[in-house]
């Protein structure tokens, strides 16, 4: 008889466990385990805590259950979030009056939190007055959905809450299908509460009081965390519980580590590995890898619009038309994403979707006229920067930036900074202009433009602000006619385009790499694995 | 005066010496950190929204909203009621983690000290007593390619060759495989806690993790421990007292093992000393490569993003081990030498 070390272990971890378990025969085995190695780390079990990281994000999205939820779409023969589809996840139905200002959510009768206690509409009221009113990363983000107050809750009877807001906003519903909407077990939270922490939430860093598919086993903050199925669980599609009885999400900093473990099968999914190891490992021919451009996100190049000479649109232009696309796209990414340059439309564009590719073209000489226009007969010199955890991708692409502007003149010097100081240098707006990679939970166009293209929030890498977007986005945020929320999302992009606060590049795809057996990967708003879907064949 | 007496008075008199030091090393890093370019608050402001009003809330939680003399009385004082802050990375108190991660550290430091040990020990031996032979290039060869193959290089191709294509090897995550039982916490020392549970299983499943990793880190710091004995050897064993044991007809092995190794011993300690508070600190790459939950990676991690206080509880924890590997080696000179006091 063959006996290897894992057989031997997993013989004796049963053994061991058999008393507690009552000699269930169902013994815990490897393939009703989801092995999940990634290169960051799990910080609080809490999402909306102030410095979340996205492994956080992902453990939440599969231990809490908001009201509703994304469903998903095949897009380009792979699942996507979609964020036009929303089904019900802790409700059953919402009706929506026919103005689109209130939402009536009905809770499902068998909802029940992991201590077994129902759901009920109270949960639902006090989980969102939490999120609109406590000091967390919540507030901010639902206030893109008009939530901004308590007041706008109500209960009507245990199983229905309303939910008010003054004007129809089309993100009004998506917002409450992100992972900061989360419905908590508030009696039990409540039990952990101090009068200087009237939200529990020093409580919920470290513990959960969920009804989503998976409770947490274990949870070692920076290494792993370990999840088990809740059976009870009545909030998926079908209303079955999720296919893999344990999870475990774990921290692998290597990733040519996390590439041999998903190869030798003993891990079964990774979403962070390198994009120039993946060609090489599927033609090896024992992974898959499911690859979606992260249509949600977008890489750039962004000027700083508040500094010289980078206030000048004819220099952006000029550099715009500048860079040598297709090798960058190469060299950066090996061409694994979605481009967003070479657009065929000039003045305004024919989509009104967002991000979508721009009409920038390599065009020296039309790069060194404007330049010239600009003042700039000589160029000038400036430097680059990018952000030191992203050197694999960013250091050749700023090589080829530096040569590509050599050539109309302008001296680029590369600066390489670590994370903390570069997010400072953006903030402060003393970068000249650099890359960047970045991503919009609810991809709407002027969603978009709200988040990235104008205000004084982080995000607004170009520090760009333009009155005239301010005004279009505003308004168009409200707009309940589509023709009329296309012509202003598009008269946005026609700015965006002339007026080139920033370059965007392309978008990377999110290369889920995995055994064959292993399937129902979907891409999340998050970018996370959604471990419900995850399923063994 | 006996002997433990005075190693006590010794030992004591250095402690208390080294107080000064570590107060300058607190006060130091705590500077340090605030001068070093980079916002924590900006970085750590990551919501979707994140405004100046998500930058203020972060940076009033981690206490940076007041003026910077403040700060470090505040952060003094919290360090004498044993309270090191918040890790913003893990989300838990700098001790917490420190005390969850320095075994891990130590285990990985004191299992590779002790391969390298017993292999740098007999090659710096054998080197000796045979200047310019076969052995002594052999063994420098050994060492020279320790030193120059860095250790991400050298933990990737161990992995390569031992988990990726002869599969003897568990995979290379952390301390104890995935799927195998934990043994309660005692001492934080995997090895120690599984053999005094008794689960033996987990003991061999533990130890086979930490052959990869302690042979990188082994290799590393084989040259320094061999080419120390190797010189300090080639010193003694020309000095009259081995020549007159030589002469007086004792056996070669007494020679050597005895009256040589015994004298060689002093410089190889104070070696070694320097050499595992080096490892402890500097094993970042294996840490990183073996995914080891260590505290070295661990202040790499809070360096990169500029989380303040765990990379100053880090910095302090080095600063008093390294005070007490001091410590320790001073009394181990004690020992090898009774005639070395250091005052």
């Amino acid at each position: 008889m063959k006996l290897n070390r894992r057989h031997l272990l997993a013989g004796t971890a049963a053994v061991a466990t058999a008393p507690y378990l009552g000699g269930r025969a169902e013994a815990q085995t490897r393939a009703e385990t989801l092995r999940y190695v990634t290169g960051a780390a799990v910080n609080t079990l809490d999402p909306t805590m102030p410095g979340s990281t996205r492994e956080a994000f992902g453990v939440s999205v599969n231990v809490y259950d908001r009201l509703v939820s994304f469903g998903r779409k095949q897009r380009d023969g792979n699942w996507v979030f979609d964020i036009d589809n929303i089904r019900g996840e802790i409700a059953e139905k919402v009706d929506i009056s026919p103005d689109g200002m209130t939402f009536t959510f009905h809770i499902r009768k068998n909802a029940k939190f992991h201590d077994g206690t129902p759901v009920t509409a109270a949960d639902v009221k006090w989980s969102y007055d939490r999120a609109v009113s406590a000091r967390s990363l919540a507030a901010a983000q639902i206030g893109t959905g008009s939530w901004t107050k308590p007041e706008q809750f109500t209960i009507v009877d245990t199983h229905t809450v309303v939910g008010k807001i003054d004007k129809p906003d089309r993100l009004a519903l998506p917002n409450l299908c992100t992972l900061y909407a989360i419905v908590f077990n508030s009696t039990l939270v409540k039990k952990h509460v101090t009068p200087q922490d009237p939200w529990g939430q020093a409580w919920t860093k470290d513990n959960t009081a969920g009804s989503g598919a998976y409770t947490v086993e274990s949870f070692r903050p920076g290494e792993q965390v370990i999840l088990r199925r809740n059976d009870a669980w009545t909030g998926g599609v079908d209303g079955k519980p999720a296919p893999f009885r344990r999870i475990i999400c774990q921290t692998i900093p290597e990733a040519a580590t996390r590439a041999s473990l998903i190869e030798k099968g003993d891990a079964d999914l990774s979403i962070d590995l390198q994009p120039s190891d993946i060609d090489t490992l599927v033609a090896r021919g024992r992974v898959k890898a499911i690859s979606t451009p992260q249509f949600n996100a977008f890489s750039m190049i962004a000027f700083n619009t508040r500094m010289p000479p980078f206030d000048n649109k004819k220099v952006r232009q000029a550099i715009a038309a500048a860079l040598p696309y297709d090798s960058l796209f190469k060299a950066g990414l090996f061409e694994r994403g979605a481009k967003l340059y070479g657009g065929t439309w000039s003045g305004t564009p024919t989509d009104a979707s967002f991000p979508q590719p721009m009409p920038y073209k390599h065009d020296v000489a039309k790069a060194k006229a404007l330049l010239t226009e600009a003042g700039f007969p000589n160029g000038f010199d400036t430097f680059f920067a990018f952000n030191l955890g992203s050197a694999a991708f960013a250091e050749p692409i700023a090589a080829l930036v530096k040569e590509a502007l050599a050539a109309i003149n302008i001296r680029v010097e590369i600066q390489k900074l670590p994370d903390a100081q570069i997010s400072t240098m953006v903030t402060e707006r003393k970068l000249p202009f650099f890359i960047e990679t970045s991503i919009a939970w609810l991809p709407s166009t002027d969603y978009f433009f709200r988040t990235f293209l104008y205000g004084p929030q982080r995000w607004n890498y170009s520090g760009w602000n333009d009155q005239r977007i301010a005004d279009i986005a505003e308004k168009a945020r409200f707009e309940t006619d589509k023709a009329k929320y296309d012509a202003a999302c598009k008269e946005m992009i026609a700015i965006m385009a002339e007026e080139t606060p920033i370059v965007m590049l392309w978008q990377p795809n999110q290369d889920a790499v995995m055994p064959k057996n292993i399937d129902g990967y979907t891409y999340g708003y998050h970018r996370q694995v959604d471990f419900r879907d995850m399923k063994r064949i | 005066m006996s002997l433990a007496a005075s190693i006590a008075r010794r030992a004591g008199r250095r402690a208390l010496s080294s107080v000064p030091a570590l107060f300058g090393v607190i006060v130091f890093t705590f500077l340090l950190m605030r001068v070093l370019p980079g916002d924590p608050a900006v970085f750590f402001a990551s919501g979707p929204n994140a405004g100046q009003a998500e930058i203020q809330m972060i940076r009033e939680q981690m206490g940076l909203d007041k003026p910077i003399p403040q700060q470090l009385l505040l952060y003094l004082k919290d360090i004498a009621t044993g309270n090191l802050g918040r890790s913003m990375n893990t989300g838990q108190p700098v001790v917490t983690d420190l005390i969850n991660r320095l075994p891990a550290s130590l285990e990985l430091t004191f299992t590779a000290l002790l391969f390298a040990l017993s292999l740098a020990l007999p090659l710096g031996i054998l080197a000796a007593l045979r200047p310019n032979s076969l052995i002594d290039h052999g063994v420098r060869f050994l060492c020279s390619l320790g030193v120059c193959v860095p250790t991400f290089v050298s933990g990737l191709l161990l992995i390569y060759a031992f988990y990726y294509i002869l599969g003897i090897a568990p995979d290379p995550t952390g301390r104890l495989d995935v799927f195998a039982a934990q043994p309660p916490v005692v001492s934080g020392f995997i090895l120690i806690d599984a053999a005094l549970a008794g689960e033996w299983e987990s003991w061999r499943a533990a130890a086979s993790q930490l052959v990869l990793p302690a042979a990188t880190m082994a290799l590393f710091v084989l040259a320094p421990l061999a080419r120390m004995t190797r010189a300090a050897m080639l010193a003694v064993m020309t000095s009259d007292f081995v020549r007159t044991g030589e002469a007086l007809g004792l056996s070669r092995r007494r020679v050597v093992l005895v009256y040589a190794l015994r004298n060689a011993l002093l410089p190889v300690i104070t070696i070694m000393g320097i050499v595992f508070s080096t490892m402890l600190g500097a094993n970042v790459l294996v840490e990183k490569v073996f995914s080891w939950p260590g505290v070295a990676s661990y202040a790499l991690d809070a360096l990169l993003t500029s989380d303040y206080a765990p990379v100053q509880g880090f910095v302090l924890l080095m600063a008093f081990i390294f005070v007490l590997v001091n410590l320790t080696i001073d009394v181990l000179y004690g020992l090898a030498d009774p005639r070395v006091s250091i005052e």
